[in-house]
């Protein structure tokens, strides 16, 4: 049945007593991936966010590369035309080309920036909801403290000291957002340690470790899942406003942010330069927060998310 | 209540220290010291030593971390290299100019969202709600500085209205400086309009239903007394704590802002010191941003509690 691929179906003897009371399990989420796309929220979010994913993995791949740094001098700053679909920027460059190309390193920020958060805010929430107690206390006191530091301040400050580039902003981009990770999960480790397969765990002699990872982990993970899809929104965000600072991306690179930097000059001449970046930063954070609140409302009606932005 | 302020208060000064010590560290992994800053990188190896010396750079990292804590603690806040004034100075002046950018970002936010809130409610599922819940969606999508370009093309560029950057001592001239911050307030306040636009809604809904409002219509009252004596007034007090909250947030997100439009406020400052690595100026902004935030933070949950006296203190 459901149990067979429980989160505790290796702790023997207590399977019968876990299945019954397990909020959330494997078994839940066929259904909670249809309850998703069943609202038009979550399939506008879904589509957004699959063409973003998608423009990010193959557009450089297909987009011949010298495409995006073909510099036109004799077309620079042309408005939307046959030969170029979005218009060309102050070098001459395609618009469109530029665009498209900027997805991947959204993409990449928002993946390895929220990857980054995980991997530091998870143990941490996970290790003090679970223990309690002084180590509680310690590492909740130095997520506050984190979580003091308005996240663009603290983001920019990182960036800038260790050196503008994308590597360093995707890093204090993950930096900035683990606090809040850590406090979703530590919240949501108090309400899973108290219920009875927990304590059948334990009481079957499995480590801590054990709990942990086998037990506890598994059960957190949407709320988890949630705040993540939502913090990739943030980090989306984030690089643009870093970028756009020039403490990100650094030319040539291409950059949503960048360009709109680049636009800043040429504004009265030539709006496109502004309005196409910003509408493809419009469009995959808005998908990206359409698709987290839709996760939500599936995985669990009753979440109160704590947004920190 | 008492205790609970003590509590809060000492919490308050742990995390401060937390805060200090991070920005210690964290501008103290910047590739070369304040000395060379100050002398550049082609100076003679001798002058550098000596300076070194003098400021204490020889000590061990633990050393100069107390001395600087003492320092800073006691209001020794040292010379920007970039602006060569003293930062106590510089960062009191910017303080203001900021101050008025937010407050009237703030009040921009709260004079459009809550009469679209209040609509949306009514209108539960009309257009008039899809049209706010869609505007407001797009509102939190968009980054604050895309707002501004946008802002500065419309009002700026095409209608001429208002002056796209720069700023004016609210003490010389008053009307010169509100115009010139008005601009920067509005898309700073965007993000903060979505987001109260959303919660008013909300909030409303949920004041709507309670029997009181029933009542109120039941005795014949007038819809606009319902809506705007009964219903609103008990609904907007999360609104306003949010509103509050934000106003810190709003602190943080100026230093995007400022530097599009040339707000010389302390954000404006803040980004100065890290594109010219001022270390003594980025220390003292960051920390004067993060104090000002959470003392914000502090004073909204502390009137909260004091209108509200269903809170309990835990």
């Amino acid at each position: 049945m459901a149990d067979a691929n429980g989160p505790n179906a290796a702790v023997t003897g207590v399977q019968g007593a876990a299945a019954a009371v397990r909020p959330a399990g494997p078994s839940t989420r066929p259904s909670a991936l249809r309850r998703i796309f069943r609202t038009p929220k979550g399939v506008v979010g879904g589509v957004l966010v699959a063409l973003v994913v998608l423009t990010g993995i193959f557009g450089p791949i297909l987009i011949p590369k010298d495409a995006a740094t073909h510099i036109d001098v004799l077309h620079r700053l042309a408005p939307p035309s046959v030969h170029h679909l979005l218009g060309t920027d102050q070098l001459g460059r395609d618009e469109l080309v530029r665009m498209l190309l900027g997805a991947r390193t959204s993409l990449y920020v928002g993946v390895f920036a929220v990857g980054l958060s995980i991997l530091i805010g998870l143990p941490l929430g996970v290790v003090g909801g679970y223990f309690g107690g002084w180590v509680d206390l310690v590492l909740m006191r130095i997520v506050d403290a984190i979580i003091s530091f308005p996240v663009l301040l603290l983001a920019l400050t990182i960036s800038a000291v260790l050196g503008p580039n994308l590597t360093n902003a995707t890093l204090s981009i993950g930096i900035v957002y683990a606090p809040y990770l850590a406090r979703i999960a530590r919240s949501e480790v108090l309400k899973v340690a108290a219920l009875p397969y927990v304590e059948a765990a334990r009481a079957s002699g499995a480590g801590h470790l054990w709990i942990m990872l086998r037990t506890v982990l598994p059960n957190i993970m949407p709320p988890v899942i949630v705040q993540a899809t939502i913090s990739m929104a943030f980090a989306i965000l984030a690089e643009a406003a870093l970028s756009f600072l020039g403490l990100g991306t650094q030319p040539p690179t291409p950059s949503w942010g960048l360009m709109i930097q680049a636009a800043r000059d040429y504004l009265d001449m030539a709006p496109w330069t502004a309005l196409v970046p910003g509408t493809a930063i419009a469009l995959s954070v808005l998908g990206l927060n359409m698709l987290g609140d839709s996760l939500r409302d599936a995985l669990d009606p009753s979440f109160v998310m704590d947004e920190g932005s | 209540m008492f205790s609970y302020v003590l509590k809060r208060l000492s919490l308050l000064v742990l995390t401060l220290w937390i805060v200090l010590t991070v920005t210690f560290f964290l501008t103290n992994v910047v590739p070369g010291n304040v000395a060379v800053m100050i002398l550049g990188t082609r100076s003679n190896p001798q002058t550098l030593a000596a300076l070194e010396k003098e400021l204490g750079l020889t000590e061990p990292l633990p050393v100069q971390y107390v001395r600087w804590l003492g320092r800073t603690v006691s209001g020794h806040w040292g010379k920007s290299l970039r602006f060569d004034q003293p930062i106590t100075q510089l960062v009191g002046q910017k303080l203001v100019t900021s101050s008025m950018l937010v407050v009237l970002a703030l009040l921009i936010a709260l004079v459009a969202s809550i009469p679209m809130g209040v609509v949306a409610a009514r209108r539960q599922n009309r257009w008039e709600d899809t049209a706010s819940s869609g505007a407001a969606l797009i509102g939190i999508s968009l980054p604050d500085f895309f707002w501004g370009i946008l802002f500065i093309l419309i009002f700026s560029k095409w209608l001429r209205l208002l002056p796209a950057s720069g700023s004016v001592d609210p003490g010389q001239d008053f009307l010169a400086s509100v115009k010139h911050a008005l601009l920067p307030a509005l898309a700073l306040g965007v993000g903060l309009m979505a987001h109260l636009t959303r919660m008013t809604r909300s909030a409303m809904l949920e004041t709507l239903s309670k029997d009181y409002v029933r009542v109120s219509r039941a005795k014949g009252l007038a819809e606009r007394t319902v809506i705007y004596k009964h219903a609103l007034r008990n609904a907007i007090g999360p609104v306003l704590t949010v509103a509050g909250l934000q106003l810190g947030y709003l602190f943080g997100g100026v230093i995007v802002v400022e530097s599009l439009f040339n707000y010389t406020g302390l954000g404006w400052l803040t980004y100065q010191a890290l594109l010219n690595r001022d270390i003594p100026l980025i220390q003292a902004s960051v920390l004067v941003i993060a104090a000002i935030f959470m003392g914000i933070n502090l004073v909204v949950d502390l009137l909260y509690r004091t209108l509200d006296p269903r809170i309990e203190y835990g």
